[in-house]
C-alpha cells in the first residue's frame, strides 16, 4: 500500500509523516504518535471514547482516515494539560465533581467538553448534555460530568478546598483523579511491549456444532504470522468454580462466538487476515437455547462430560445428564404448611434477559512465556491473584513462577473478575517462541465471546394473610448460564440465599438452578444475581399488596427483616445488620409517597403521558467463599509519607481513595502524604482474594487499620527511645510525634521511618513496615439439602423510589426523580458514595429500560453498539437524590459496609412498579423498552394482558394466573 | 481495511475521471461515517476518492430563485445549525439534527446520508416531502433527478457507475408550506430510527404529504393527502394521513423492532406531525 505524506498539528506540535491510506486518525494518534489519552471502544463511531477535536469540531477519530487530516489542527484531551502537576479549570472541575471513576472515558469526555466550551463558552445545561451525549460512560451516570462542565461554563471556577483531617467521612477527591484527567494513567489497552505480537481469535458462527476439520496451513503461511493455535493444541480445562471451558474449543463448540482458533502476528491486521484464512468445517448440532428445553428429559447435553469435570465440592452441586451446573436449595420451615396458613396465595412469573457489563475498556491481556519458564501477564482484570491461581491450576505451574500485573482498569462490573483471555495469550506467546502477545477484544468479541449476565426465569408463589403478613414463599429461579458455569454457579448460590428479598419469611422453599444452554456464558455482574431476583421479588410485593388492598410501602414495612427474626438461611437478623425500614422511610418521604401515591396522574390532556411513583427494597451481601482473605502492606518513604500496597483493584469504584483516607487517619498523616500505588502486582503487592462483591473497602479497610497500627507501634517505639519516654506516652499527629503533654519538642516522621539517628551518628530502629490482614471468620458453607448456614460477611440494605412519566403513545419512560437510600454503616467518603450510587442507578436504569441480548436461533443479533444501547447523558433521570443511613457494622472498618453494587439493584423493580402504577397494567419481563411497554398496553386494551389486580373481596379464591410463558 | 488507494482530487473533473478510471472499483469518501464501517470486513474498493477538497462541493447556496443547494461535502451539523434552513425547511434541519451524535454530525454529510441509502436515514423523509432533487455528475455529464427516484433498495441507488452526487437541491417551497420531522428510537440517546417521518403541508393547495423511513427497503413517499386546508381538523387529518401511510409501508420484524410496533409508530408519527403542522404554530 502506498504511503501518503501528511502534515498535521497535534496539541500545538506539528508533524510530517507518511501514512498508508487505510490508517485511521485514531491509529495515527494512539499508536504512531503515542497519544495514549486517545482511547477506543467500538470502532463504529458510537461510543465516543476516541473523540478528538479536528479543526475545532469534536469527531470520532476511528471514523477519520489519517490521510484526511492532512493539514488539520487536532487537539486531544491532553491539550488541557499545563505545567506538570497543575490542572486546567475543566480538569479540576472533573476532579472536584467526582466526574471520574475508571477514567477510560475521561479523555473523550474532556475533548467533547473542551470542544463545546471553545464553540460556546456559556452553554446551557441542555447544550452540555447534547455535547456530551455522544460519549459513553458506564461508571459515573453522567450527572457529575455534566455538573463539572456546567461549573466551568459559569466562569471563575474555584477548586474545592483541600480536605482536612479526619479524612474518613469527608469528601476527599479521588487519589487517581489527576492521573486520569491528564491522560497519565496507563491502561493495558494503551500498552505496547518490545517485540509484542498481536493476537486475534476466530469464533464459531454456530451455537452448537462438531468441529469436523480445521485447516490452519494457509494461515500459518500468511505474512507476519508467528503462531496459529487450535483447540487440538490446548488440552486444558479452565474454570473458576467448575472446570468446564476449553481455552479454544476442542471437538465441539458450545456457543456462537466461542473461540475455535487463534493467531499471533506482527500486526493486528496480519493476525486478522490469518484468522480469515483458517478453514473450519462444522457439523451443525441441535442447540439447547432455553432453560426449560435444557431441563427436559432427553435434551441435548451442553456438557456430556460434566460428571468427569472437577468442581468446588461441597459448595456446588451439578447434576450430570441434566444440563444443571448447580442446584442450590433453601428450605426453611414448612412451605406447604405456610401456604395452608395463608388467606391468599399468588403466583407470578418474571423474566430477565441476558445483558452485558459493557466496560468501556474491553477485555485485554498481554502475556509473555519467558524462556526460563516463568510467565508474565499484564491484564485488565479485577483480581490478579485469582487470575494467577486459576492460571497455575490449569497449566500445573507454581504460583511463584507466574507474575500477574494489573494497571489501571477501564471498568469491570464483575465481567473481569475471573480469568478470561490470559491463558490464550500465554499459549500464543509460548507458541510464538516467547514474544509477548496482546489480545484486545473488539467490542463485538466483548459481546459474543466474553461473558455476560445470565438470563433468569423466576416463579414466585406467595402465601399471605389478609392483613398482609407473608406466611410462605415458594421460589424457583432458573438461570440461563449459557455454555459455561464461570461465576454463574455462584450467582445461582448467592441469589438463592438472598432470594426472598429483605423480608421475614417463616416458611421458604427455594430452588435455584443454574442451567447450561448453547449461548454466551454468564458471569458476575454488579449486584451478582440480585438485580435479577429482586426484579421479580419487588414487582411481586407490589402486586400482592395491590391485590390485598394494602399500600405497598406499608406492606413492605410490615414484612421487613427486624431484630429477632432470621433470614431464609437461618441467620439471625441483629441490630448490626442495619435499618432497612429507615431506608424505606427516607425514600418514601423524599419521593412524596402517600396513600394516593399509587394513582397515576395524567400529565396534560392529549399528551398521552401519565405520571406515577414506585418503590422497591433491596439487600445484598458479598458472595464469596468462607475463607476469603486480604492483606495490606504499608511502607514509608524518606519524607515520612507512606505507600499502602494492596492487590485489590480500583477499577473506578473509589476504594483506593477510601483506603488512603483510612491510612491517613490511622497513621496521623496528611492525606497527600499517603499514596496507594496503582499497579497491583502479584510479585510485589500482598495477597487479596478478588475485587468483587463490594467487599474490598470493608476487608481492605480492616487490613489497613491493622497495618497502620503496626506502623505506629514501630514509630512510637523508636520515638520513645529518641525522646526518652515510654512508647505509650508518644503521641502522633500530622506526621509528627511528641511526648504526651510536651508538644513543644516534636520529631518528624521523616526522622523516624527509615530509622532514627542520634546526634552522635548512632542509629536505631530501621525502616517502618506495617502489615495488616483480614479473613472473614465464622462463615459456613450452606447445607446441601436445606441451604441453612451463614454465608454472608455483611449485608447492606437499601431502597429506591422513583417518579416517572410514561408516554403511552410510544412506550417511552422518562424518569423524573430517583431517590436512593442505603445503610452504609459508615460513609467513608461522602462524594465517592454518592458517585457510586449515581453511576449504579443509571446502570440499573439501563437494565430497566433498554438493555437486552437479542438472539435468533442462538445467534446474538445485537453484538455491537449499533443495536445494544446503553444509557447516554440524555437517558438519565432529571433528578437523583442519595441518602445514607449509618448503623455501624460490627466488623466493618469504622462500621462501614459495601455500597458499590447495591445502587444498581432494584432500580428495575422501582421503575416497573411505577410503570404499573402509571398505566394500570402489570409488567413481568425486562427491559421495559418502548416497544414492550407500548405493546403490553395495547394487549391490555385488547383484554390480552394483565391489568393490575385490585383488592379481591373473596379470600382463598384469589389465584392470579401467571403471565403467559413463552 | 486494506489494499485501496487514496486520491484527493481538487476538481470535480478530476474526481469523475478517477471514478471512470476505476471501473466500478472506486468509493466516494465524504464524511466517511458509513463508509469506514462498511470497509471493515466488507468488500474493499480499489480506490477511495476523497471529494472534500473540491471547493464547489463544500458550500450551502441559495439560488436567486430561492432554491437551496447543499454541496455534497456539507456536513449534517452545518445544516442543522443553519438558521435559514431551519426557517424555510424545518423538517430538514430537524432530520439532520436527529442523526447520530454530535461527533457523527460533524463528519457525516447530507449527500452521504442519502447515497448510503440505508432505510433509516434521517434526511431522506424531509427531502422527499420537500421535493428534493439530486445533482449527479458522471461520465455522461451532469443531470438532476428527483430524490424520489433515487432509492432502489437497501443500500442501492440509481447512481450509474462512475456517477457521484454533487449537490442536494431543495426547491423553493410554495408560499405557506410548513414541514416537520419526527423519529421514534429506542432510547433518548443517539440511535437509529425505528421509524422516522417527515411531513409537509401546503395550506393553499390543501395537500399534506408524508414520507416514512425504516418501514420498507427504501423510504416511502406517500402520495399527498388532498383536501387538507387551513380549516381542516388536525386530528382528523392525522388519522387520514396515518391510514394512507399504512398502505405504503411494508415493515419487517428485526433486531430493532417488530413490524407491528413500526406500523403503530408510523400512525402515531402521522398524527403527531399533522397536529404540529395543522395545529398551533404551523410553522415548525
Amino acid at each position: 500500500m502506498s504511503l501518503h505524506p501528511i502534515t498535521l498539528t497535534v496539541n500545538g506540535e506539528t508533524s510530517t509523516l507518511e501514512v498508508p491510506a487505510n490508517r485511521t486518525l485514531h491509529q495515527l494518534l494512539a499508536e504512531d504518535l503515542h497519544r495514549h489519552e486517545v482511547k477506543s471502544g467500538c470502532y463504529i463511531g458510537e461510543c465516543g471514547l476516541c473523540t478528538v477535536i479536528l479543526d475545532g469540531k469534536p469527531v470520532n477519530s476511528c471514523l477519520v482516515f489519517a490521510v484526511e487530516a492532512d493539514g488539520a489542527v487536532i487537539e486531544t484531551s491532553a491539550a488541557e494539560n499545563g505545567e506538570p502537576g497543575t490542572l486546567s479549570d475543566l480538569q479540576q472541575a472533573f476532579v472536584d465533581h467526582g466526574a471520574i471513576q475508571c477514567g477510560f472515558c475521561t479523555p473523550g469526555m474532556l475533548a467533547s467538553a473542551r470542544a463545546l466550551l471553545q464553540r460556546n463558552p456559556k452553554p446551557a445545561r441542555d447544550e452540555i448534555v447534547e455535547a456530551l451525549s455522544g460519549n459513553y460512560c458506564r461508571c459515573t451516570g453522567y450527572q457529575p460530568i455534566i455538573d463539572a462542565v456546567e461549573a466551568v461554563a459559569k466562569g471563575g471556577y474555584r477548586a474545592k478546598p483541600a480536605p482536612t483531617a479526619p479524612y474518613v467521612g469527608g469528601e476527599a477527591n479521588r487519589v487517581d483523579a489527576a492521573a486520569k484527567v491528564t491522560g497519565s494513567a496507563t491502561f493495558v489497552h494503551d500498552m505496547v511491549l518490545d517485540g509484542m505480537l498481536h493476537g486475534r481469535i476466530l469464533t464459531s458462527p454456530h451455537p452448537s456444532a462438531r468441529i469436523k476439520r480445521i485447516d490452519v496451513s494457509k494461515a500459518k503461511a500468511m505474512p507476519g504470522v508467528k503462531a496459529v493455535l487450535t483447540g487440538a493444541d490446548l488440552p486444558y480445562k479452565l474454570g473458576l468454580y467448575m472446570e468446564d471451558k476449553d481455552i479454544l474449543a476442542r471437538g465441539v463448540v458450545h456457543h456462537q462466538g466461542e473461540a475455535v482458533a487463534a493467531v499471533a502476528a506482527e500486526t493486528w491486521i496480519q493476525a486478522k487476515l490469518a484468522t480469515l484464512a483458517i478453514e473450519v468445517e462444522y457439523e451443525v448440532l441441535e442447540p439447547v437455547l432455553d432453560v426449560h428445553a435444557a431441563l427436559k428429559e432427553g435434551a441435548p447435553q451442553v456438557h456430556p462430560g460434566l460428571a468427569d469435570y472437577s468442581w468446588m465440592k461441597g459448595v456446588f452441586f451439578p447434576q450430570p445428564g441434566r444440563n444443571t451446573a448447580h442446584h442450590q436449595k433453601i428450605r426453611k420451615g414448612d412451605v406447604e404448611q405456610g401456604m395452608a396458613q395463608a388467606d391468599h396465595v399468588f403466583e407470578f412469573h418474571f423474566q430477565n434477559p441476558p445483558v452485558q457489563h459493557v466496560p468501556m475498556e474491553t477485555h485485554v491481556a498481554i502475556a509473555t512465556a519467558r524462556a526460563d519458564g516463568e510467565v508474565e501477564i499484564i491484564t485488565s482484570a479485577q483480581s490478579p491473584f485469582t487470575v494467577r491461581t486459576l492460571f497455575c491450576r490449569t497449566f500445573g505451574m507454581a504460583p511463584g513462577k507466574v507474575r500477574v500485573r494489573v494497571p489501571y482498569v477501564g471498568g469491570g462490573f464483575g465481567g473481569k473478575a475471573g480469568i478470561h483471555l490470559e491463558p490464550l495469550v500465554y499459549c500464543l506467546s509460548k507458541a510464538a517462541g516467547g514474544r509477548p502477545v496482546k489480545i484486545s477484544a473488539t467490542r463485538e468479541e466483548e459481546f459474543n465471546t466474553l461473558p455476560s449476565r445470565q438470563g433468569l426465569q423466576s416463579t414466585i408463589k406467595t402465601g399471605v394473610t389478609k392483613d398482609g403478613r407473608i406466611t410462605a414463599l415458594d421460589l424457583t429461579y432458573l438461570w440461563d448460564a449459557g455454555a459455561f458455569a464461570d461465576y454463574g454457579v455462584n450467582v445461582g448460590r448467592a441469589a438463592a440465599y438472598s432470594g426472598a428479598g429483605p423480608y421475614v419469611v417463616p416458611n421458604c422453599k427455594l430452588d435455584s438452578l443454574v442451567v447450561y444452554t448453547n449461548k454466551i456464558h454468564g458471569t458476575a455482574y454488579r449486584g451478582f444475581g440480585h438485580l435479577e431476583v429482586l426484579w421479580g421479588i419487588e414487582r411481586n410485593m407490589d402486586m400482592v399488596a395491590r391485590a390485598l388492598g394494602l399500600d405497598p410501602v406499608e406492606f413492605r414495612r410490615k414484612n421487613l427483616l427486624r431484630v429477632g427474626e432470621t433470614t431464609i438461611t437461618g441467620e439471625p437478623f441483629t441490630a448490626g445488620h442495619g435499618r432497612p425500614e429507615e431506608c424505606l422511610r427516607l425514600v418514601s418521604e423524599a419521593i412524596g409517597w402517600d396513600a394516593k401515591a399509587r394513582a397515576a396522574t395524567p400529565v396534560a390532556p392529549g399528551s398521552g403521558k401519565v405520571r406515577a411513583k414506585g418503590v422497591a427494597m433491596l439487600h445484598k451481601a458479598p458472595a464469596m467463599p468462607t475463607y476469603t482473605s486480604c492483606a495490606v502492606t504499608i511502607l514509608f518513604n524518606g519524607d515520612g509519607s507512606a505507600n499502602v500496597l494492596v492487590s485489590g483493584v480500583d477499577y473506578g469504584q473509589g476504594t483506593y481513595t477510601a483506603l488512603a483516607q483510612i491510612a491517613a487517619d490511622e497513621l496521623r498523616l496528611p492525606l497527600e502524604m499517603v499514596r496507594v500505588p496503582w499497579d497491583s502486582d502479584t510479585d510485589y503487592t500482598p495477597y487479596d482474594w478478588q475485587t468483587v462483591a463490594s467487599r474490598f473497602s470493608v476487608m481492605g479497610g480492616n487490613a489497613v487499620i491493622q497495618a497502620a497500627k503496626e506502623c505506629l507501634d514501630q514509630i512510637r517505639s523508636v520515638a520513645g527511645q529518641a525522646l526518652h519516654a515510654p512508647p505509650e506516652q508518644i503521641e502522633c499527629g500530622n506526621g509528627k510525634v511528641w511526648v504526651k503533654g510536651k508538644p513543644a519538642r516534636t520529631l518528624d516522621y521523616s526522622q523516624l521511618v527509615l530509622g532514627y539517628t542520634y546526634p552522635d551518628g548512632s542509629s536505631i530502629g530501621g525502616p517502618v513496615i506495617g502489615k495488616g490482614r483480614y479473613i472473614a471468620t465464622g462463615l459456613t458453607n450452606l447445607d446441601p439439602q436445606t441451604g441453612q448456614g451463614l454465608p454472608a460477611l455483611n449485608w447492606t440494605y437499601g431502597a429506591h423510589a422513583v417518579e416517572l412519566e410514561v408516554d403511552t403513545d410510544t412506550g417511552h419512560i422518562q424518569v423524573l426523580k430517583l431517590v436512593s437510600a442505603f445503610d452504609a454503616g459508615k460513609v467513608l467518603n461522602a462524594q465517592q458514595c454518592r458517585m457510586q450510587v449515581i453511576g449504579g442507578v443509571v446502570q440499573g436504569l439501563g437494565s430497566a429500560v433498554m438493555e437486552k441480548f437479542v438472539f435468533q436461533n442462538g445467534r446474538l443479533l445485537n453484538n455491537s453498539f449499533t443495536d445494544y444501547k446503553i444509557p447516554t447523558a440524555k437517558d438519565i433521570p432529571a433528578e437523583m437524590q442519595q441518602f445514607f443511613v449509618e448503623t455501624p457494622h460490627p466488623q466493618g472498618p469504622y462500621g462501614a459496609r459495601g455500597v458499590a453494587e447495591h445502587s444498581m439493584i432494584s432500580v428495575p423493580g422501582a421503575v416497573g412498579n411505577a410503570v404499573a402504577n402509571a398505566t394500570g397494567v402489570e409488567f413481568f419481563e425486562l427491559p421495559l423498552d418502548p416497544e414492550r411497554v407500548f405493546l403490553t398496553l395495547k394487549r391490555a386494551a385488547e383484554g390480552k394482558a394483565q391489568p393490575v389486580k385490585t383488592a379481591d373481596p373473596d379470600p382463598r379464591s384469589t389465584r392470579v394466573p401467571p403471565a403467559a410463558r413463552k | 481495511m486494506s489494499g485501496f488507494r487514496y486520491e484527493r482530487p481538487g476538481t470535480l473533473a478530476e474526481a469523475t475521471a478517477l471514478l471512470a478510471g476505476a471501473g466500478g472499483g472506486a468509493r466516494i469518501l465524504a464524511g466517511g461515517t458509513d463508509l469506514m464501517i462498511a470497509l471493515r470486513g466488507g468488500p474493499q474498493p480499489t480506490v477511495l476518492v476523497d471529494i472534500k477538497r473540491i471547493p464547489e462541493l463544500g458550500a450551502v447556496r441559495w439560488t436567486p430563485a430561492g432554491d437551496l443547494e447543499i454541496g455534497a461535502c456539507v456536513r449534517v451539523q452545518d445544516v442543522a445549525d443553519d438558521a435559514r434552513i431551519r426557517e424555510v425547511f424545518p423538517a430538514l434541519a430537524e432530520g439532520a439534527e436527529a442523526i447520530g451524535s454530535l461527533q457523527i454530525r460533524w463528519r457525516a454529510t447530507v449527500a452521504g446520508n442519502l447515497s448510503n441509502a440505508s432505510p433509516c436515514m434521517d434526511t431522506a423523509p424531509p427531502l422527499l416531502v420537500l421535493n428534493g432533487r439530486l445533482r449527479v455528475t458522471g461520465p455522461q455529464g451532469t443531470r438532476e433527478a428527483p430524490l424520489a427516484d433515487f432509492f432502489l433498495g437497501v443500500k442501492q441507488t440509481a447512481l450509474a457507475p462512475g456517477e457521484l452526487v454533487t449537490a442536494v437541491i431543495v426547491p423553493k417551497p410554495a408560499a405557506g408550506l410548513s414541514s416537520a420531522f419526527d423519529k421514534i428510537k429506542r432510547s433518548y440517546g443517539h440511535d437509529l430510527a425505528i421509524v422516522n417521518s417527515a411531513a409537509a403541508w401546503d395550506p393553499a393547495a390543501g395537500t399534506l404529504r408524508v414520507a416514512i423511513g425504516s418501514c420498507a427497503v427504501r423510504p416511502a413517499l406517500v402520495p399527498a393527502l388532498a383536501g387538507v386546508g387551513p380549516k381542516s381538523d388536525p386530528k382528523h387529518a392525522g388519522e387520514r394521513l396515518a391510514a394512507l401511510a399504512q398502505e405504503h409501508i411494508l415493515p419487517i420484524d428485526d433486531v430493532r423492532a417488530s413490524a407491528e410496533y413500526r406500523r403503530e409508530m408510523t400512525s402515531l408519527l402521522c398524527r403527531r406531525l399533522a397536529a404540529r403542522l395543522l395545529g398551533a404554530g404551523r410553522t415548525s
